[in-house]
């Protein structure tokens, strides 16, 4: 008996999986011409095939038939987040959340260090990180330099700084920016105001965040 | 200054008030004695009461009772001082681990015939959100979302892609055109402080 539900949970478990990965590709019918579905979704099957998510590369290349690019363009785009996700899940551990590796691939890209995934993902084994992820992406986008930014929200996360807070933080260094303060500074300036706010003393971001041991969560 | 008269009754009289009246030696103490007897006001009263020792009588329930309300107060004023949770705006939500959280887009396009709201979250397709168009131009969709970060745009009568002015910008462009981002957190990951 007890083999018998064993076998058919593997049998439900092996339908299941083919069948998400149909429905993903699934969304690209009608958006995409042949030849531009054929390789996306070679490139989706091949993602999966190698444990990343199919969804975020399916979403890239609607993006990218809304907004009427063509075909070679929209193959590169899926391409390039494909080569993102694997970079991302190799620095934060194979056990990462779709949204992580999606977050983790922005950050990358941005040009934000694999090292500071990792060491994000060490410090919080198990644990959500989307928002430092997408916060250390988003102040690259603002100008910080990716090295400045890695180091300061890695500096408050491991301070014990929730979401919310480092949501708050990346809003106040963007205020500092549009009134004229560089970006860096802007960012390193705010750190040491937080971790002063903290009773943690300053530190600056650019002096290395390792000086600290990090909170279990 | 005075001026002398004349007159015999004025200047007699004006002798009489000149000369020193005498006081008895023991007037101050007198004086002082009275006002000592005199009985006291109200705050004075109160004040005297509030200085007197008392012995209070309280059982042990009672005592319990007391100290229970006191730890109830303290606790009510450290879970008033918790930070509030994150307000919806377009850029930074929160959610609970799993659930979705709604959020709230807002686009200005006073001139516009149409806006809707393309991103990862519906596949990019214009025709699945489309905004309302509420008072001074404004354009407005709830979304529920999941925790995650997410790349999406305002489509302006049907054509136009455009970047959320009050949001980050999604790090390089794939398709010549700019895209905004919103991030949806997780659960907490530690107890910790906040800013």
């Amino acid at each position: 008996m007890r083999v018998r539900i064993v076998i058919l949970a593997i049998a439900a478990v092996g339908l299941a999986a083919p069948a998400a990965a149909r429905a993903q590709t699934e969304r690209l019918g009608g958006r995409l011409d042949e030849r531009t579905r054929a390789a996306v979704t070679a490139l989706v099957d091949s993602a999966r095939a190698a444990g990343l998510p199919g969804n975020p590369l399916v979403n890239k290349a609607l993006e990218g038939a809304s907004k009427g690019a063509d075909d070679a363009r929209i193959t590169a785009a899926v391409r390039a987040l494909a080569g993102d996700l694997a970079r991302a899940r190799r620095a934060l551990g194979a056990a990462s959340t779709e949204a992580e590796l999606v977050a983790g691939a922005a950050a990358l890209r941005a040009g934000v260090a694999p090292a500071f995934l990792e060491r994000l993902r060490a410090d919080y084994p198990g644990a959500p990180v989307v928002v430092p992820l997408a916060v250390m992406a988003d102040l690259v986008s603002r100008g910080v330099p990716a090295d400045t930014a890695g180091r300061a929200v890695l500096a408050l996360a491991r301070a014990g700084v929730r979401d919310a807070a480092l949501v708050a933080f990346r809003q106040s260094v963007e205020r500092d920016i549009a009134l004229g303060a560089p970006a860096g500074a802007a960012a390193a300036v705010r750190v040491n105001a937080a971790e002063r706010d903290l009773g943690l003393g300053a530190a600056s971001p650019t002096s290395g965040p390792a000086a600290r041991p990090p909170r279990k969560p | 200054m005075s001026e002398p008269s004349d007159d015999p009754l004025i200047a007699r009289v004006a002798g009489e008030l000149r000369r020193p009246v005498p006081i008895s030696p023991d007037f101050d103490a007198r004086v002082m004695a009275l006002v000592r007897r005199a009985p006291p006001g109200r705050a004075v009263r109160a004040w005297e009461w509030l200085r007197e020792p008392r012995t209070l009588a309280v059982s042990p329930l009672g005592g319990l009772a007391m100290a229970a309300g006191v730890a109830g107060l303290v606790l009510a004023g450290m879970w008033s001082r918790q930070p509030s949770p994150v307000s919806r705006q377009p850029s930074a939500v929160s959610a609970s681990a799993g659930a979705q959280a709604p959020v709230t887009f807002v686009f200005l396009a006073p001139d516009a015939r149409s806006v809707a709201l393309a991103g990862d979250f519906d596949g990019w397709d214009p025709a699945r959100l489309p905004m309302q168009r509420e008072g001074s131009g404004l354009w407005t969709v709830d979304v529920p979302l999941a925790p995650g970060r997410y790349q999406y745009a305002f489509v302006v009568d049907g054509r136009r892609f455009i970047a959320d002015p009050s949001a980050p910008r999604a790090t390089g462009d794939d398709f010549g055109t700019p895209t905004s981002v919103v991030t949806v957190g997780g659960a907490a990951r530690a107890a910790g402080g906040s800013l």
